[in-house]
């Protein structure tokens, strides 16, 4: 885990940068005109000697951001429908990369697994040696349950206090309604939230053949259909969900990323990089 | 609607197959765990309910294709009921093309006023008419013709050596009323000058041909009939190189003749005789012809009888007549006997056999079977012993030869057979039978041959001898016979044991004769038949034989075994009378000539060159004109108007249109087998 995450973050790690939080702390950063209930001691004094006018200092907070990761672990992420990486494979290895680029740029770094509620959580922090936790973590980690992607959003919005990034890696099959109430809440409490909407290969294009009994990895019902005759009707149905998520979480300040779990993990890091560029 | 073929429909039990398979088939899929079952129920999903429908689908059309295969096969009928205005009218034309018809007055030929009445009568015919029209010489029928076509078809009509063929026009007569147009107008009419050939066939008819209208002309001139014909021809004897004919000549007409008889070969021509007839005598007159160097050599010689002009039918004026002439050859006769009174029984039938006419010259010689030697044989063309003795056994490799080169050997046995020479000329296949056992009881000969095709034997013989009451000859013992596998059985015991025994070999023959040339077991060379017996033994006829046909003959011209021409081959390639070349099928000693199209001659191609005389059939061209009380009397026998008669056709489907639907049926079928695979497909979808 720790050499597949090293050899998808070279090439993108660009070494440390500015924290996108500004704070009152030692480094100068900017004015600003004075507000009522503004604190009195970082009103700058000589600017109001010189100018008759208040102002407030602003210094640039030297502490880096936290990063919540949250990875879906419900059964449904077991797929694999080429047979080779599963969607929970893919998850593990793109938050064990983005673990590792954060970490190695001194952000604190937190990993929530998560079904049907919060299986595991390993709380923020940015030593290096928090990298091996994170990694155990998702090594030994077995999807298991169904999803209950919306109520675990709650439940991390309220436990949460310090503001981040959160970063979701899901397959998102839940009530799409309920999820987009999560992730509102997390974006009413002002973290910047990125989506990593990991999708396998064959659930987006059904590209079976004969007749196939399918039977749903959660709740075990059973369908027996001829795909053919289907995958018309289901890659539209299918794009009008992610369509849909998409517009939802655009109109929420959100970003989201598709990931066909047959594609490198560049994509998604690069997503990640182009976010926080954005934050600065 | 019905079945032809009924009990086809049985095949449509095959339907268990498919449903048997549709019971005990299970349906094929693969399982495969999945995440978006939400997204895929929304589609069509495949649910039992729609499984099994599919399935049932499916079964339905594979059991319709099975059912559709039997009916088919079953040849159905869709039977229409018709309303009046609906039925066609349909015309059948029985045009009689017979040689009789190419009888010419002084206004014309019988076949041109067939013509012209037939053209005449489909021209007066409605516009949409069917016509189906028949030739009576072949039997030939044109179905299914529009006016146009048949005007066409009447025109393009010749008349055809041959006589009429009333039973082929009826025939199809009954199948047309019954099948192809039940419910139909059939009107029938027939042109014939109605010879008494003709008439006899229709008087002869047994049962009625219904039809809704008959029509019929006698095609015959209004003057006195000029025809004389040569009625048959036969050769009565060859002497000093002159054949003798008799020639039958009749006067068919009604017109005195005085005519001039000749024959003549390819070089030779007879000395004309005056004919004078009167109508309808009949006299035979006799012919000499000088047949020259032609006689002395074995050939067969064709032979043109004819009269010279003045009638109004010329092909009859001509008769063909082969005859095979059997040359002059000397025979030379060994007998070879353990003492000469053991010969002289058979030794004197066949000296009176010389002095017949059969033999140019027939030399006899005697010698006793210790002294038989290599000479003789060399001498000899026939070989006559009174036993298989240890002498023939010395002299096996010779007797072989002997007959390999074309000579006869005849063996009588004794009662007692030496094992050893029999042994010997057995391994040499020399003997046609290995005698076994000697069974002594009483026994009696069949009336007459087991086998009257083989080669190699005087089959004239053969019938003469049961004249003599052969079945009344006793025999005192017999031998159980081994035949030789190549070997045919000619004669047989009343017991079903063998008495003639015959064997080709090489270019000659071998016979093995079950008794003995003596009286000493059984009275055969003592009887009256021992010249008729002797004659069949000593080789094949050398009688003066006739080839001579009728058009309506099967052909079959007998050929020498010794002929090297006709050894080994199954085809040989022949003239026809049209001048065409044909192949006929050689079968053991006959050659079966097929169609000889027309009259004339036939003639093998290469040499020797076999010739038959095609001819009319006797009778065709007897121009006696038919009564008319007499023709409408038979004519309405045999053609019944409407339902009346006939009852057992017309009851039942007289108002019915018997539609086949094999064509839909087959149709359906395709259409099934290519949609079946196309539904199939798609109800898996």
């Amino acid at each position: 885990m720790d050499l597949v995450a090293r050899c998808a973050v070279e090439g993108f790690f660009a070494g440390l940068h500015p924290s996108p939080f500004h704070g009152f702390s030692v480094e100068y950063s900017d004015h600003r005109e004075y507000h009522a209930g503004d604190e009195l001691k970082f009103v700058d004094w000589k600017v109001f000697g010189r100018s008759d006018k208040l102002y407030i200092k602003q210094f640039q907070q030297e502490t880096n951001t936290t990063a919540y990761i949250l990875l879906d672990s419900s059964k449904s992420m077991s797929f694999a429908g080429d047979g080779v990486v599963s969607k929970m494979d893919y998850g593990s290895y793109l938050a064990a990369a983005l673990s590792y680029l954060m970490l190695s740029q001194s952000d604190s770094t937190a990993l929530i697994l998560f079904a049907e509620r919060v299986i595991k959580h390993i709380p923020p922090r940015s030593r290096r040696t928090h990298l091996n936790i994170i990694l155990t973590a998702l090594q030994y980690n077995r999807p298991e349950g169904q999803t209950n992607l919306a109520g675990v959003l709650h439940t991390f919005a309220e436990t949460t206090k310090r503001r981040g990034i959160v970063i979701l890696i899901s397959d998102l099959l839940d009530d799409e309604a309920d999820i987009f109430q999560g992730l509102a809440h997390l974006k009413f409490l002002k973290h910047d939230v990125i989506v990593f909407h990991t999708m396998d290969h064959q659930e987006l294009n059904l590209d079976y053949e004969g007749l196939i009994q399918f039977e749903d990895l959660e709740t075990k019902a059973r369908m027996r259909a001829f795909p053919q005759s289907l995958r018309e009707g289901y890659r539209k149905r299918v794009s009008e969900f992610l369509d849909n998520i998409e517009k939802t979480t655009g109109n929420s300040g959100i970003d989201y990323c598709l990931l066909d779990t047959s594609e490198p993990l560049d994509r998604a890091l690069v997503a990640y990089l182009a976010k926080r560029k954005r934050m600065m | 609607m019905s079945f032809t073929e009924w009990i086809f429909l049985l095949g449509g039990l095959a339907v268990v197959g498919p449903v048997i398979a549709h019971l005990l088939a299970k349906p094929r899929f693969r399982r495969l765990p999945f995440t978006m079952l939400r997204f895929l129920r929304t589609g069509q999903v495949e649910s039992r309910s729609r499984r099994n429908l599919r399935d049932l689908l499916i079964l339905l059309l594979r059991c319709a294709i099975v059912v559709l295969i039997a009916m088919l096969f079953a040849r159905p009928l869709l039977h229409i009921r018709l309303k009046p205005s609906e039925s066609r009218s349909v015309h059948c034309l029985g045009l009689d093309n017979s040689m009789s018809m190419a009888y010419s007055d002084g206004s014309g030929s019988y076949f041109d006023k067939l013509k012209d009445s037939a053209v005449d009568y489909i021209r007066s015919t409605e516009d949409d008419a069917l016509f189906n029209i028949c030739t009576l010489a072949s039997g030939d029928w044109m179905q299914g013709l529009s006016k146009g076509q048949a005007l066409a078809e009447v025109k393009a009509l010749k008349v055809e050596p041959g006589g009429a063929n009333v039973a082929d026009f009826l025939s199809g007569l009954k199948r047309i009323g019954s099948v192809e147009h039940s419910g139909d107008k059939i009107s029938v009419l027939v042109l014939s000058d109605f010879t008494p050939n003709t008439l006899r066939q229709f008087i002869n008819v047994a049962k009625p041909v219904s039809v809704n209208k008959i029509d019929y002309e006698p095609i015959v001139s209004s003057e006195p009939v000029n025809n004389a014909a040569i009625a048959g021809a036969r050769v009565v004897g060859l002497a000093d190189g002159k054949l003798t004919i008799n020639a039958a000549v009749v006067n068919y007409g009604q017109v005195l003749q005085n005519r001039l008889l000749t024959a003549r070969t390819e070089e030779n021509r007879s000395a004309p005789i005056d004919i004078n007839l009167s109508a309808g005598q009949q006299k035979v007159y006799q012919v000499q012809l000088d047949v020259g160097a032609a006689g002395r050599q074995p050939s067969v010689l064709p032979i043109e009888l004819s009269l010279s002009d003045g009638d109004g039918l010329k092909p009859d004026d001509t008769f063909y007549l082969a005859v095979s002439i059997p040359g002059h050859e000397d025979l030379n006769v060994l007998f070879a006997g353990d003492n000469e009174n053991q010969m002289f029984l058979l030794k004197t039938a066949t000296n009176t056999l010389s002095r017949t006419n059969s033999y140019d010259v027939l030399r006899i010689k005697q010698v006793p079977m210790s002294e038989l030697a290599v000479s003789d044989l060399d001498w000899a063309d026939v070989v006559v012993c009174s036993g298989i003795k240890d002498r023939l056994g010395d002299l096996a490799s010779d007797i072989e030869s002997f007959i390999k080169d074309g000579g006869r050997f005849v063996c009588f046995v004794t009662e007692m057979v030496p094992a050893g020479a029999a042994k010997q000329l057995w391994q040499r296949d020399i003997l046609a039978a290995l005698p076994g056992k000697f069974i002594q009881e009483r026994a009696y000969i069949q009336p007459k041959p087991y086998d009257s095709t083989a080669s190699g034997v005087d089959h004239i013989a053969a019938r003469s001898l049961s004249n003599y009451k052969i079945d009344r000859i006793l025999l005192k013992g017999y031998f159980k016979c081994e035949p030789h596998p190549d070997a045919r059985l000619l004669w047989q015991l009343q017991n079903g044991f063998g008495l003639v025994y015959l064997k080709r070999f090489g270019g000659g023959t071998s016979i093995l004769v079950n008794t003995s040339v003596d009286d000493s077991l059984g009275s055969l060379t003592k009887s009256n038949a021992s010249v008729a017996f002797c004659r069949y033994l000593l080789g094949e006829s050398r009688q003066v034989e006739e080839y001579c046909f009728t058009r309506d003959q099967r052909i079959v011209l007998p050929i020498s075994g010794k002929d090297q021409f006709f050894a080994g081959k199954e085809q040989i390639w022949i003239e026809t009378c049209d001048g065409r070349n044909r192949r006929a099928v050689v079968a053991d000693s006959s050659l079966l000539i097929p169609d000889p199209a027309g009259i004339g001659w036939v003639k093998t191609l290469g040499k020797p060159t076999i010739y038959a005389g095609i001819n009319l059939p006797q009778g065709e061209t007897d121009m006696t004109k038919p009564v008319a009380a007499e023709l409408t009397g038979v004519m309405s026998r045999v053609f019944t108007a409407g339902a009346e008669s006939d009852v057992s056709e017309a009851g039942v489907i007289r108002d019915k249109k018997n539609r086949p639907l094999w064509k839909i049926f087959a149709w359906a079928l395709i259409l099934l087998l290519l949609v079946e695979p196309a539904v199939a497909n798609r109800l898996k979808r």
